[in-house]
C-alpha cells in the first residue's frame, strides 16, 4: 500500500545525478587539475608536479600553515566562549522571551553582508579610530596603538563575532535535549557542579561540540574578507591566495591551494573524531540522548 | 549501599583525603559566579556582532566615516548615495537572483525532502546532499570555476553565480524541509487515498499544508543566504556584479568610495533587521510551542 504512495522514483535519482555533476565532479576535478598545466590559455593534459613544487618553493605553504593556525585558534576561542554560554542559555536562562531574543540575535548575523560589517572595524581600531582617540585623549597611552589594526590581532578580533553563532547553535541544541533529571540525579548522588559538568554534561553534549567545531572550522579555513580588510596585507590567508591565483589566471595553483584547504580540513576532522572517540563512546552517547 | 549509615562518614573521609590541589578545584567548581561569567562572555561575543552594526549606522552620518570620530555630522553620504546610481543594478541583480534561488530551493527541497523521508536508507543521499556544508566556500567556488570555465570552456555569467549560490543554499533548505517532513504521518495519505483523492490532491491538500512551514523556511533561508553570498559568487561572476560583490569591491577599493557603502549598508540594515527580527521571533516562538 505504502509503495503506491511513494513519490515517483525519478525525482531523487535525477537530483542525485545533477548534484553529483555540480558538486562532486568539480571537487574531484580540482584535485586532478592541480597536476596539470595551463599554457597559453589552454589546458595541457600531461600530469606534472610543477604546480605543487612551485607552491612549496614560493612559500605558499607558509600561508597554509598560517590559515590553519588562525582557524584553529579562533575555533578554540569560540568554543571557550560558546560552551559556557550555550550551557547557560539551555539550562540557566529561565526566561523564555530572553531566550527567544538571544536566539534571534544569534540567527540574524548569518544573513548580513560581511564586507560592510568588517570594514567598520577600521574606524574603531584604526590609528585615528575611536579606541585610540579615547585612549590618547584620556592620556592612557601617549601615541595611538598601531597594532590594533592591520595586524593578526585585528583579524582575530574581527572574526570573533562572525563565527560565534555557528559554534553556539549546535551546542545549545544538544544541551537543550539533556534531561534536567540527569543533572538533578548527578547532584543528588553528591557530585559537585564541576563533576556534573565533566562526567554528565560534557559527554552528552559532545556531538554538539563536534558539530560546532566543524561548522566553525570549515568557514574559518575559507576566511577571506577579514584578513583582506583588517590584515592590511600582512595577514594573507588561503582564501586571498586562491583569489589572487585565479585573478592571475594561475588555475593549477588555485586548484592546488583549494586541495590543500580540503586536505587540512580532512586531517583536522579525522583528529577530532579520533580524540572524541578515545575519550567517549559516541554510540552510547547518542542512545543516552535519544532517551 | 543507599541508606547505609556509613555513608556520611564515607563522605567525610573522602573530603579529608582531598589533596590541596583537589580542594582548589572543588572550590572552583562550587564558585557561584560561573553562570554569570558564562552569560557575560556570551553577551560580549554578541556585542562583537552588533557593535559594528550600530557604529556603521552612526558613522554613516559622519563626515569622514573611516576616522574614529562621528563629528561633524552630515547627511552628505546619503546625498552622495542618491546622486550615485552605480549601486542600483547590483541591488536589482541580487534581488532577482535571490528570489530565483529561493524559488528553486523551495521546489527542489520539497521534492527531494519528502522523498528522502520515505526511503529505507536515506543516509547516503542525505550525506551527499549536505556535502557542500562541509566544503569551504573558496574550494567550492574555485572547483566550480575551474570545472565550468577551464574544463568545459563555458562563459561565466549570471547562470554560474546562480548555480554556486544554489549549491550553497540548497542543503540548508533541504534540512528545514526534512525537519518538518520527517514528522509527517504517512497514514494521512493512505486515508486520503481510501477516500478517493487523486495523487495531486493528496499532495496539495494533505501533504503541502503540513509541509508549508518547512517549505516557507527553505525559501527564506535560500533568499537570505543567496543575498549575502560573496566568495562563491566572486569566483564565478565573470563580469557580472551582485550586491555583496559591489560592497566588497567598494570596501576594498580606495577610501573615497567607502562613505557610500556606509550609508547603503545602513539603509539595507534598517530595512532588513526588523523584518528578520520579527520573522525569526515568530519562527522560534512557534517552534517552541510545537
Amino acid at each position: 500500500m505504502l509503495d503506491r504512495l511513494t513519490p515517483s522514483g525519478v525525482a531523487v535519482p535525477a537530483f542525485l545525478i545533477t548534484w553529483s555533476l555540480v558538486v562532486i565532479l568539480p571537487l574531484l576535478v580540482i584535485v586532478l587539475f592541480s597536476f596539470l598545466q595551463v599554457k597559453s590559455y589552454r589546458v595541457v593534459y600531461v600530469p606534472t608536479l610543477g604546480t605543487w613544487e612551485s607552491v612549496i618553493d614560493s612559500g605558499r605553504w607558509i600561508v597554509a600553515v598560517r590559515t590553519l593556525r588562525i582557524a584553529i585558534t579562533m575555533t578554540l576561542i569560540e568554543l571557550l566562549l560558546a560552551f559556557p554560554f550555550a550551557l547557560w542559555l539551555a539550562k540557566g536562562c529561565k526566561s523564555k522571551p530572553a531566550k527567544a531574543i538571544i536566539i534571534t540575535l544569534l540567527t540574524i548575523p548569518f544573513f548580513l553582508d560581511t564586507s560592510s560589517r568588517i570594514i567598520v572595524w577600521r574606524s574603531i581600531l584604526g590609528t585615528n579610530g575611536i579606541v585610540n582617540t579615547v585612549l590618547t585623549s584620556l592620556g592612557i597611552v601617549d601615541e595611538p596603538i598601531s597594532w590594533l589594526l592591520y595586524s593578526e590581532f585585528a583579524v582575530h578580533f574581527g572574526m570573533l563575532g562572525s563565527y560565534f553563532p555557528t559554534m553556539v547553535f549546535p551546542i545549545f541544541m544538544i544541551m537543550s535535549l539533556i534531561d534536567d533529571d540527569y543533572l538533578q540525579a548527578s547532584s543528588d548522588l553528591g557530585a559537585s557542579p564541576g563533576q556534573t559538568l565533566l562526567y554528565v554534561i560534557l559527554p552528552m553534549s559532545l556531538p554538539g561540540v563536534v558539530a560546532g567545531v566543524v561548522f566553525t572550522l570549515v568557514p574559518l579555513m575559507a576566511a577571506f574578507v577579514e584578513p583582506q580588510m583588517l590584515g592590511g596585507g600582512f595577514v594573507n590567508l588561503l582564501g586571498n591566495s586562491v583569489n589572487s591565483a585565479l585573478q592571475e589566471l594561475k588555475y593549477p595553483t588555485a586548484a592546488a591551494l583549494s586541495t590543500i584547504v580540503v586536505a587540512l580540513l580532512g586531517v583536522c576532522l579525522a583528529a577530532l573524531i579520533l580524540i572524541t572517540r578515545k575519550r567517549f563512546d559516541m554510540s552510547t552517547m547518542f542512545q543516552a540522548i535519544r532517551r | 549501599m543507599i541508606g547505609t549509615s556509613d555513608l556520611p562518614t564515607l563522605a567525610l573521609i573522602d573530603e579529608r583525603q582531598l589533596a590541596g590541589s583537589s580542594r582548589f578545584w572543588r572550590s572552583v567548581s562550587r564558585w557561584k559566579g560561573w553562570p554569570t561569567a558564562a552569560k557575560w562572555l556570551g553577551f560580549f561575543a554578541i556585542a562583537m556582532i552588533y557593535v559594528p552594526l550600530v557604529w556603521l549606522a552612526i558613522m554613516s552620518i559622519a563626515q569622514s566615516p573611516l576616522s574614529g570620530i562621528p563629528y561633524p555630522l552630515t547627511t552628505a553620504n546619503y546625498a552622495a548615495l542618491a546622486a550615485d546610481s552605480r549601486w542600483i543594478p547590483p541591488l536589482q541583480v541580487s534581488l532577482v537572483m535571490s528570489t530565483l534561488v529561493a524559488i528553486v530551493c523551495m521546489v527542489i527541497a520539497t521534492m527531494v525532502g519528502r522523498s528522502i523521508t520515505r526511503m529505507r536508507r536515506p543516509g547516503g543521499v542525505l550525506l551527499l546532499t549536505l556535502l557542500p556544508l562541509f566544503v569551504p566556500g573558496l574550494t567550492m567556488g574555485a572547483a566550480l570555476f575551474i570545472f565550468l570555465r577551464t574544463m568545459l570552456g563555458l562563459k561565466m555569467g549570471y547562470w554560474s553565480i546562480f548555480l554556486a549560490q544554489l549549491v550553497w543554499a540548497l542543503p540548508f533548505a533541504l534540512l528545514l524541509v526534512l525537519v518538518i517532513a520527517s514528522r509527517f504521518d504517512l497514514r494521512l495519505l493512505e486515508a486520503a487515498e481510501d477516500l478517493g483523492a487523486t495523487p495531486w490532491r493528496r499532495f496539495w491538500d494533505i501533504e503541502m499544508p503540513i509541509l508549508r512551514p518547512g517549505v516557507f523556511g527553505a525559501g527564506v533561508f535560500g533568499f537570505l543566504l543567496s543575498f549575502n553570498e560573496l566568495l562563491r559568487s566572486l569566483f564565478l561572476r565573470g563580469v557580472e556584479t551582485t550586491m555583496p560583490i559591489y560592497n566588497w569591491a567598494m570596501a576594498a577599493s580606495q577610501q573615497s568610495q567607502v562613505p557610500i557603502i556606509f550609508s547603503l549598508a545602513t539603509i539595507i540594515l534598517v530595512v532588513t533587521l526588523p523584518v528578520m527580527g520579527v520573522f525569526f521571533w515568530f519562527l522560534f516562538v512557534k517552534l517552541d510551542r510545537s
